[in-house]
């Protein structure tokens, strides 16, 4: 039977369900040190002069580290190497490093973290993005406070517009959002002879190693990075965090050292979802065509780059979704504040332009009067149609995955009647699309070794991490598919930068792609020089043979077979290489001008749809999510099972996001770093989620595999904000949705469903 | 840091009397543990209330029911009284339920106590116990402030008693449906002669009973007209901030939206009726 397209069983889940896998925070080794962070005070400030002396006169404390102890650049971050790593001169936000303690013990660790005395110049603080474009605004960064600029540019956006029927415009904002996984930051590192290695979870093992090596002045030989198991990263581990204090303070002791995150140091260090404002306007024809969209998008980056750029790229690349839009014009801009970070999340900049678009889609179906649906197959793309930047889209299944939806739902026959005097019932469609990998001509490529070891065992080497979903036994299924060997028979090494080949990172929805053909080319390759040493050893052609079960067997000749075993044994005694790598590196392109036009920014595209059943307490504004129906073209669900759980996940996250989630910052600071305070859902908030699976054959995946990671996520947002609409009869165009928002909406004097409106 | 475990009521009285301010007192400790471990609480040592014998009964005598300060929420769920049995439901998680007491709650003397906000509205009275002897007074009057109690440095809460012929209902506006603080809370009930009273919490500095509502409908039937004037009146005796949980304004519009919900229900519902009352409409 095949591995594809069944469920098979991880070989992780026995392990996390009886708690004997070990986290980062489980590590530790012979009389381990624990170190800790020292922090900035202020938000925005000049250091005038940082006293450790205090810090190292604690009893227990055994180092106190500072700038002068690092010996490379001192930074590091995705993009731009801005991010200290511990400051010089300046504190942008409050989270940023000013040094560590190394103590015997968490205690003493922490009182020599209070003892360090840091004299400051407190500067003006830059709250908002509208305090970052301001005349007199302090310069966060030596180039200003614009880290960069994207921008649409397909047809003439003002002329249509002006010769649209009817043209809408509506401003939407979107909260930061914390990633939230609960295995917080932590890790364990040691000098093993002269190489510093580090077992902490990150997303992009050798990424992590370059930045580490690069910022503390080592050679990249030196420098070790080793992925424990991993509770969630969600984006949140793409930027580096404890790794390279791990690091500095192994390196500079010589001693074994652990370290772990509170959640509130958690929630002030790490990044988070880019908070933004988009105003959009969208023209149409009386019948519902789309003509044109204009998209001004202000992204506010907290105090560092991190991926912040190609969160905007990406941004502006979906700011017109899986519509058929002919005439764009789409202005994107990212600004530095004295705010947290933001960076990479489970929907990267894409997530918070389906709420922009979805949201004029649902405006312009009112003004005109039309059923949304109706709306949404007249202006959805087709096969081969093309996307905002100008790339054709040989499949584009937002209509299938619509269809599907519509159809799980029962859609033709849903209740109407309100379940109570004070509650409304509403439902949300939504449909969306993402590109999957890194795009925009970035270099990006999975690498994999697949082989024989002695034992006979077929192993796989990934450097791809598993965070949560999946992906090193779906490298088994994959690599046992060549040989007919059952996924769990499939030894899995993975993660690790001494043992494994580069995989890129665990992110952008790439590694069912990526790393899944990777492993599939090498498994391919091993699979010939198995058939070639057995044609030498059986003496028939190597077409002649196959693989049949624990056998390999002539084709034409039913009389040859050797056990698979002997051949291979019998291979390596003859001098056989049964050992293959091989790396998957497809070619995107960056945009040639400003137009942001290019053939190929994504590698492929996923679609999808989705449909929330809301009730809405009138009175309160509370709104709980009944029901959601969620179909995504995976293109083919190589573990079904899985990719359903993916779904659930995403859409669980989406509702946070949609209802309840958001960092709550005023100056600089964050009012609610804590679980207490930021609310995630619960499994009471969570209502059924009907996963629907649909399987349109990539052109690029494994087995027409597409991947599933982010979408989820992105679909469930605006499905949820409209049926709250639908429900109240008004537009909710701000997350989160929550009680006193949907409330505060209902106050309001008139609905102002349109604001600029023309018919002639 | 020491951890006394006393065997009786009187042990641990004396104990608290001879240990003074810095010793405290701890139950559940779901809300003592919280606000040592964020620094906002300095400890000496713990006289732990959890498995004192007596101290966790529950007493019913005629048209009431004495409930021991021991007692957890988990425990309330399933006494039927219908406000304070929703409360309890509304508090944290399972584990936060098994845990948590009646004594925490109140001893906590939290804005937004979820039970505190039930038992006011019951017209429930605290019963305090020290050495020196034991005391009595409404619950509503115990509270002074946020995390401030009528308590003396050597006394504790011994018990709270409710009415059992009380109709009553109680609505918790949250972020979420579990593990949440509340952004607005209400509870209501009526006595068999028709007097009414309101709880309501996270729209002043302690649980709050409007009294000047409350009079409003003192001897007059719960006519839909009365009700709302009495809902206006609620929101006009509160005096919520705005924090990141919630703004002001909603909050005293919630009061007046509860409030009348709360009351409508009693008007509307015959006794039996309440305890399977669905408030919460998921
Ligand atoms: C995750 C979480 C969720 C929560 N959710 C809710 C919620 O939804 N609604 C809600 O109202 N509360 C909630 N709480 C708060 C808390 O659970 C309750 O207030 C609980 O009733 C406290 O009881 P305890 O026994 O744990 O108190 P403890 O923590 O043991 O004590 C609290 C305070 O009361 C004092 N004390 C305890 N017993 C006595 C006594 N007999 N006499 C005098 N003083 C005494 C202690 O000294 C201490 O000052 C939550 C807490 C957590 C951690």
């Amino acid at each position: 039977m095949s591995n594809i397209g069944r469920s098979v069983q991880r070989e992780d889940v026995e392990g996390k369900v009886t708690g004997e896998t070990r986290y980062g925070g489980d590590l530790r080794g012979p009389e381990t040190l624990t170190a800790a962070v020292i922090r900035a005070a202020h938000p925005h400030a000049k250091i005038l002069a940082i006293d450790l002396a205090p810090a190292r006169a604690i009893e227990g404390v055994v180092a106190v580290l500072g700038r002068e102890d690092i010996g490379g650049t001192n930074r590091h971050g995705l993009i731009k190497r801005d991010h200290p790593v511990f400051c010089d001169e300046r504190v942008r936000y409050l989270g940023d490093a000013l040094g560590m303690v190394i103590a015997e013990t968490p205690e003493a660790a922490k009182r020599g973290v209070e003892a360090v005395r840091v004299q400051y110049e407190v500067l003006p603080v830059v709250a908002t993005m509208r305090d970052a474009i301001a005349p007199d605004a302090p310069a966060l960064h030596d180039f200003g406070n614009v880290l960069a600029t994207q921008l649409i540019r397909k047809g003439d956006a003002a002329k249509s517009l002006a010769e649209s029927d009817v043209v809408l415009t509506h401003t939407f904002a979107m909260q930061g959002v914390d990633h939230a996984f609960l295995d917080l930051e932590a890790g364990y590192a040691e000098m093993v002879e002269d190489v510093v290695t580090i077992h902490a979870s990150g997303q992009w093992v050798h990424e992590e190693r370059r930045l580490i090596a690069l910022a503390l002045g080592l050679a990249l030989e030196r420098v070790r990075i080793v992925q424990p198991a991993t509770g969630g990263a969600f984006g949140g581990r793409e930027d580096l965090s404890i790794q390279i204090y791990l690091g500095l303070a192994a390196l500079t002791l010589g001693r074994p050292v652990r370290m772990q995150y509170t959640r509130e140091e958690s929630m002030i260090a790490r990044h988070k979802r880019h908070p933004m404002e988009i105003e959009y306007t969208l023209g149409a024809k009386k019948d519902g065509t789309f003509t044109a969209a204009k998209v001004i998008i202000r992204s506010d980056e907290g105090a560092y780059a991190s991926t912040g750029p190609a969160v905007l790229r990406k941004a502006v690349s979906h700011c017109t979704g899986p519509y058929r839009v002919p005439n764009v014009e789409a202005d994107g801009v990212a600004l530095f504040t004295n705010n947290c970070p933001t960076g990479a999340m489970r929907g990267f900049g894409a997530c918070q332009l389906a709420i922009a678009y979805e949201g004029m889609v649902l405006a312009m179906a009112r003004a005109l009067g039309m059923d949304v649906v109706a709306l949404k197959r007249k202006n959805l793309l087709r096969d081969g149609e093309c996307l905002t930047t100008g790339q054709v889209v040989p499949v584009a299944s937002a209509i299938d995955c619509l269809d599907a939806a519509l159809a799980r739902f029962g859609w033709a026959d849903r209740a109407r009647e309100a379940p109570s005097p004070t509650v409304r019932r509403g439902y949300g469609v939504s449909t969306f699309c993402f590109g999957v990998g890194y795009g925009d001509g970035y270099p990006d490529a999975s690498r994999a070794r697949v082989r024989f070891a002695d034992d006979n065992v077929l192993e796989v080497y990934s450097g791809g991490v598993e965070v949560g979903q999946g992906l090193h036994s779906l490298l088994a299924q994959i690599a046992g598919e060549e040989f007919g060997i059952e996924s769990s028979a499939v030894r899995v090494i993975a993660s690790d930068t001494a043992r494994t080949p580069e995989s890129g990172s665990s992110s952008a929805t790439r590694q069912t792609v990526f790393s899944g053909n990777a492993v599939k080319l090498a498994a391919g390759e091993l699979h010939r020089q198995v058939m070639d040493a057995a044609a030498v050893m059986l003496g028939l052609h190597w077409e002649d043979l196959v693989i049949k079960g624990d056998r390999v067997v002539g084709v034409h000749h039913e009389s040859v077979a050797a056990p698979l075993a002997w051949v291979l044994a019998s291979a390596r005694e003859r001098g056989f290489l049964l050992d293959a790598t091989a790396v998957y590196k497809p070619r995107t392109v960056a945009p040639v001008d400003d137009s942001g036009q290019s053939p190929r920014a994504f590698l492929t595209y996923m679609f999808g749809a989705h449909i929330a059943e809301v009730w809405v307490d009138i009175e309160t504004g509370e709104a709980r999510v009944k029901r959601i129906v969620a179909a995504h073209d995976v293109g083919k669900a190589i573990n079904p099972r899985e990719v359903a759980g993916q779904i659930e996940g995403g859409v669980a996250q989406g509702l946070g996001m949609a209802l309840m989630e958001e960092v709550v910052t005023r100056n600089g600071r964050i009012l609610n770093a804590s679980f207490t305070d930021y609310i995630i859902p619960t499994i009471l908030d969570v209502p059924t989620i009907d996963a629907v699976i649909v399987e349109r054959v990539d052109l690029e995946g494994p087995y027409g595999a597409r991947g599933v990671g982010e979408p989820p996520l992105i679909g469930a947002v605006p499905a949820v904000l409209a049926a709250i609409s639908d429900a109240i009869g008004r537009p909710v165009h701000q997350t989160p949705a929550t009680a006193e928002r949907v409330w505060t909406i209902m106050q309001s004097p008139e609905p102002t469903l349109v604001t600029t409106w023309s018919l002639s | 840091m020491i951890y006394h475990r006393p065997q009786s009521i009187d042990e641990a009285l004396a104990l608290k009397s001879s240990l003074g301010q810095r010793a405290r007192f701890i139950a559940g400790g779901t809300d003592l543990v919280v606000g040592i471990r964020k620094g906002r609480t300095t400890v000496d040592s713990f006289v732990d209330l959890s498995r004192v014998p007596g101290l966790a009964g529950l007493t019913r005598a005629g048209d009431t029911l004495r409930i021991g300060a021991a007692c957890t929420h988990a425990q309330l769920e399933r006494e039927g009284i219908t406000a304070l049995a929703q409360a309890c439901e509304t508090v944290g998680g399972p584990q936060i339920r098994n845990m948590g007491t009646l004594g925490g709650q109140v001893g906590t003397a939290s804005p937004a106590g979820d039970v505190s906000v039930a038992l006011i509205a019951l017209d429930a009275v605290v019963e305090l116990a020290s050495v020196r002897g034991t005391r009595s007074m409404p619950l509503a009057d115990f509270f002074v402030g946020p995390g401030r109690t009528s308590l003396e440095p050597d006394e504790m809460v011994l018990s709270v008693t409710v009415p059992t012929n009380r109709k009553s209902v109680f609505y918790k506006i949250g972020k979420r449906d579990a593990v949440a603080i509340s952004v607005v809370v209400a509870a209501a009930s009526v006595s068999p002669s028709g007097d009414v009273a309101v709880g309501l919490g996270c729209v002043a500095p302690v649980p709050f009973r409007p009294r000047k509502s409350e009079q409003m409908l003192r001897g007059h039937p719960l006519t839909s007209e009365r009700i709302d004037a009495a809902a206006a009146m609620a929101a006009s005796e509160v005096s919520p901030i705005s924090d990141h949980r919630g703004g002001a304004t909603y909050r005293r519009a919630m009061v007046e939206t509860l409030t009348r919900r709360l009351l409508r229900t009693l008007a509307d519902t015959p006794y039996e009726g309440l305890l399977s009352v669905a408030m919460s409409h998921s």
